[in-house]
């Protein structure tokens, strides 16, 4: 009987719980992001909700190929921020932005770097290295995240797809996949952006690419037409193309260059991202080496990131 | 009998009901997704912008047209070959360890129950990040390198030992729990005859615990059938590899570009092909059916999954 | 007594066997620690990020657990006691989410959420039951029912039952047997049943990757959260997050050895 009354209590005091957590009252925009922004659009949000205490922000994280399955069959969501303006495009070919102007709501871009394990055992230096036998490059699925295409275009505009292809070791779904195998030394090399290489600075060797190989990725930002809460959400969207959230961004490595030159494949042109790669270098060496002085002229706004990541031993905080 | 008729019926239907909420719960669960192999109008527009080309004529049929495609057939069998291959190998160890187990005295050994129960309610997350942590660092990735291949990534070993890692604990508890439950004394018998202690085994307690034994192996074969994410944080998936990545033996084994049942469903479900998903997952559906009616129907007794 | 036989290679066999088999299970599961360090342990572990999550976990496992119970002893009881027609094919059915892939039941989750009654309550009370932590619940309420029921009808069926009949004759009402004679002896079995099924709640995430949404804080439990993590490239709060797993269901299993003692089913 003692049984009974016990899990009786239990059941009660559970179906409270679940009753009251179901009526918070409150605001939450929902907010599909790619996996490899995640870093900065959390301190994004820590920032947003302590200026407006009645909103709150969720974010759904996926790859950036798989945002058109679910808004599709969730419609749902009121922000959409995915790795590559490819993706979001999909979705306004789909109906589901329809106020997206390419001129104004890019509030930053990322930058391709190569990176190699710690050491850099087969000694990568620049792209056609990749093509050389026996070195084991990890390659994105294009279909799934938008680092895929770029390495398509990048190791096509170099004329070694073929030969980079044979090397494939593993076929990413997302890019932190990618940052995990080159830490944990699966693969040898790859590319990523430089805001997925700044999470893994102790254990990676980061290695700019050449101007002409350089790709600069256009990162939108847009309000779905299903948004629930579409005051919420144009200022969340305001606030991330402001100067402040332009800045949060630059502290996580993206580039926030109002201009930058491109081609028309969108690779570089000249050297005006140099300096943040400049600073990203700086940054792997003073994360592993604690002589390396950590100041704004050697690495910049990356200067929390380092000094959070020399805290712990292992990365990733 | 005692009491009278209505109280006994009224008895009776109040725990058949619950048992049979449970039994329409899950025939629920499973048929009315049979819908879900039908190809919907959304989903053909949504491939149109998301597929790259190659497969959308395949995709948009009945059931995503999975008996026409060949990565199903290739997906199909390197879960076979790799289930097949994990059982033998669990059998083979596992018998010897459970025995040992079972009858002789080993010191902790309420600390090694404590482990291999405790190995089958953790996470498969948590096992797939001890596998990566273990052979990426440490004395084994020294050894990887000497070998020179590497066990993360790969069909064979790291496909083989992702499986094994769970379905040896399950198979292994079935198999204690039969020894445990023929009388040593049977064996003492023998060998107080004069026979060896591997024949009085073989001889003996063997045939005595044969239906446990077979309990077992169904039960290491299922549950290697449905390991899921050991596998995908040790290998990962391998469809978009070039063809060239695969050694011999696995394209003559039919297996390369090809991924494990269970992560199959999961991607083809994420990319927006849900009727290939479904389908796949009914196949798997369907393995797991009727190895669970065989377990029944023999008559296991005290195994649990 | 001692037996002196031939034939010593077989004991020697098996236990080396199962000594190597141990230490490498023993390495596996302290992998982690061993990778991440005490310092690093000490870091993670005071940070309250962990412990948001491992509050979410217990109290999503316990809750699920509690219905999975109310459910799991009734029909575990019809499942060991009565003899209907079908009786296998109905007791693979029943098992049938418990034997097959958690993925796979995820995504049958998701499919049956996309139709009635589920788009009924969330179109009228906005309550949408994929990114909710309602999800969380269904997705192991699901997964435990079934398996609770088993252990359930595995731990009545050591009850003989002459004891029901004795009682019977005597003159209580079936009722009253139920919970008066049946349930005080199943006890052990009960609690030891309950501690193994809210440990599997506990660690039921890969029904939740295809079913629910990953919005941090309120649905992602731990197992979730380290691959969410994992995906994040935040290796520390990864192996951090393992081991507060890894802890969590030995001390479970532990206390399953404990107090269900001898009449432990498992």
């Amino acid at each position: 009987m003692k049984i009974i009354k016990n899990l009786a209590v239990f059941l009660v005091v559970s179906s409270i719980f679940l009753v009251t957590q179901a009526y918070g009252g409150e605001k939450s925009i929902l907010f599909h992001a790619g996996l490899g922004q995640r870093g900065a659009l959390n301190e994004i949000k820590a920032v947003f909700e302590k200026r407006h205490p009645d909103i709150k922000v969720n974010f759904s994280y996926k790859g950036s190929g798989y945002f058109i399955a679910d808004i599709t069959r969730s419609k749902q969501g009121d922000l959409f921020m995915p790795g590559e303006e490819f993706y979001l495009m999909q979705a306004v070919e789909r109906g589901f932005l329809t106020d997206y102007d390419p001129k104004t709501d890019i509030p930053a871009y990322f930058v391709t770097v190569i990176i190699t394990p710690k050491g850099n055992p087969k000694n990568i230096t620049k792209i056609e290295d990749f093509a050389r036998p026996g070195v084991r490059v990890g390659l994105g699925n294009p279909r799934s995240c938008a680092i895929g295409i770029w390495h398509q275009k990048t190791f096509k505009k170099a004329g070694i797809w073929d030969k980079v292809k044979e090397n494939a070791t593993m076929s990413a779904k997302c890019i932190p996949e990618l940052g995990n195998a080159t830490q944990h030394r699966a693969i040898d090399a790859t590319i990523v952006w430089g805001t997925t290489a700044v999470l893994y600075l102790r254990d990676v060797e980061i290695i700019p690419i050449e101007h002409k190989y350089r790709g600069i990725i256009r990162l939108p930002v847009g309000v779905l037409k299903f948004a629930r809460y579409r005051e919420e959400a144009q200022k969340l969207m305001d606030f991330i193309l402001s100067e402040e959230g332009r800045a949060i961004f630059h502290k996580h490595a993206y580039a926030v260059n109002p201009v930058i030159p491109v081609d028309k494949q969108s690779f570089c042109l000249d050297g005006t991202t140099d300096q943040d790669m400049g600073y990203l270098v700086n940054a792997a060496k003073a994360v592993k080496d604690d002589s390396f002085p950590v100041t704004k002229e050697t690495v910049g706004d990356l200067t929390e990131e380092v000094i959070r990541q020399k805290k712990t031993i292992r990365a990733g905080d | 009998m005692s009491g009278n008729r209505h109280s006994r019926t009224s008895y009776n239907t109040f725990f058949y009901s619950f048992a049979g909420f449970l039994f329409l719960y899950s025939a629920y669960l499973f048929l009315s997704n049979l819908d879900q192999l039908f190809v919907t109008e959304a989903a053909i527009k949504t491939r149109e912008i998301t597929s790259w080309g190659e497969d959308r004529e395949i995709l948009n049929q009945f059931a995503g047209g999975f008996w026409k495609d060949p990565y199903f057939w290739k997906s199909l069998n390197l879960t076979l070959v790799i289930t097949l291959m994990t059982t033998f190998i669990a059998t083979i160890l596992g018998i010897p360890t459970a025995y040992a187990l079972s009858r002789y005295r080993i010191p902790g050994k309420s600390v090694v129950d404590v482990l291999f129960s405790s190995l089958m309610v953790m996470p498969g997350s948590v096992i797939g990040i001890c596998l990566i942590v273990m052979f990426n660092y440490g004395p084994l990735w020294d050894l990887q390198n000497l070998l020179g291949f590497r066990f993360g990534h790969s069909i064979f070993p790291g496909m083989l030992i992702a499986s094994l890692v769970l379905s040896f604990a399950f198979g292994m508890s079935a198999w204690k729990a039969t020894f445990d439950s023929v009388n040593p004394r049977f064996e003492q018998v023998a060998r107080s005859l004069g026979s060896t202690r591997w024949r009085a085994f073989r001889t003996v307690t063997f045939p005595l615990a044969k239906s446990g034994i077979v309990t077992g192996i169904i039960l290491a074969w299922t549950r290697a059938m449905a390991e899921f994410s050991a596998v995908l944080f040790f290998c990962g998936t391998f469809r978009e590899l070039p063809a060239s990545r695969f050694s011999n033996f696995t394209k003559f084994l039919q297996m390369d570009q090809a991924d494990w049942l269970s992560v199959a469903v999961w991607a083809q479900v994420e990319f927006g092909n849900i009727e290939y998903g479904f389908a796949l997952a009914f196949v798997l559906v369907f393995i797991g059916g009727i190895s669970v009616y065989v377990m029944h129907r023999i008559g296991a007794k005290g195994y649990v999954w | 007594m001692v037996l002196r036989s031939r034939g010593g290679w077989w004991p020697t066999l098996c236990i080396g066997i199962a000594g190597s088999i141990l230490a490498v299970y023993l390495l596996l599961v302290t992998s982690n620690w061993i990778y991440l360090g005490w310092h690093d342990t000490l870091y993670f572990f005071s940070k309250s990020r962990m412990w948001e999550r491992f509050w979410l976990t217990v109290w999503t496992a316990t809750v699920s657990t509690s219905f999975s119970l109310l459910i799991g002893i009734p029909a575990g009881y019809a499942l060991s006691r009565y003899r209907f027609p079908c009786r296998y094919l109905i007791a693979s059915v029943i098992d049938l989410p418990i034997v097959v892939s958690p993925a796979v039941v995820g995504a049958f989750l998701f499919g049956i959420t996309t139709r009635f009654p589920f788009d009924w309550i969330s179109e009228y009370y906005g309550i949408y039951i994929g990114r909710n932590v309602y999800g969380v619940l269904l997705v192991q309420f699901t997964v435990t029912a079934a398996f609770c029921a088993r252990l359930m009808k595995a731990s009545f069926d050591m009850i003989p039952t002459k004891f029901e009949i004795v009682s019977h004759s005597l003159g209580a009402s079936p009722f009253r047997t139920f919970f008066k004679v049946v349930l005080p002896m199943a006890k052990n079995g009960i609690i030891a049943s309950m501690i193994v099924v809210w440990a599997r709640a506990a660690a039921e995430w890969e029904g939740l990757m295809l079913f629910v949404g990953a919005t941090e804080g309120k649905t992602d439990i731990m197992p979730f959260a380290i691959y969410l993590d994992w995906n994040g490239g935040m290796m520390g709060w990864v192996t951090s997050m393992s081991i507060v797993c890894i802890l969590m269901a030995i001390s479970a299993i532990s206390a399953m050895k404990i107090i269900g003692g001898k009449s432990n089913v498992w």
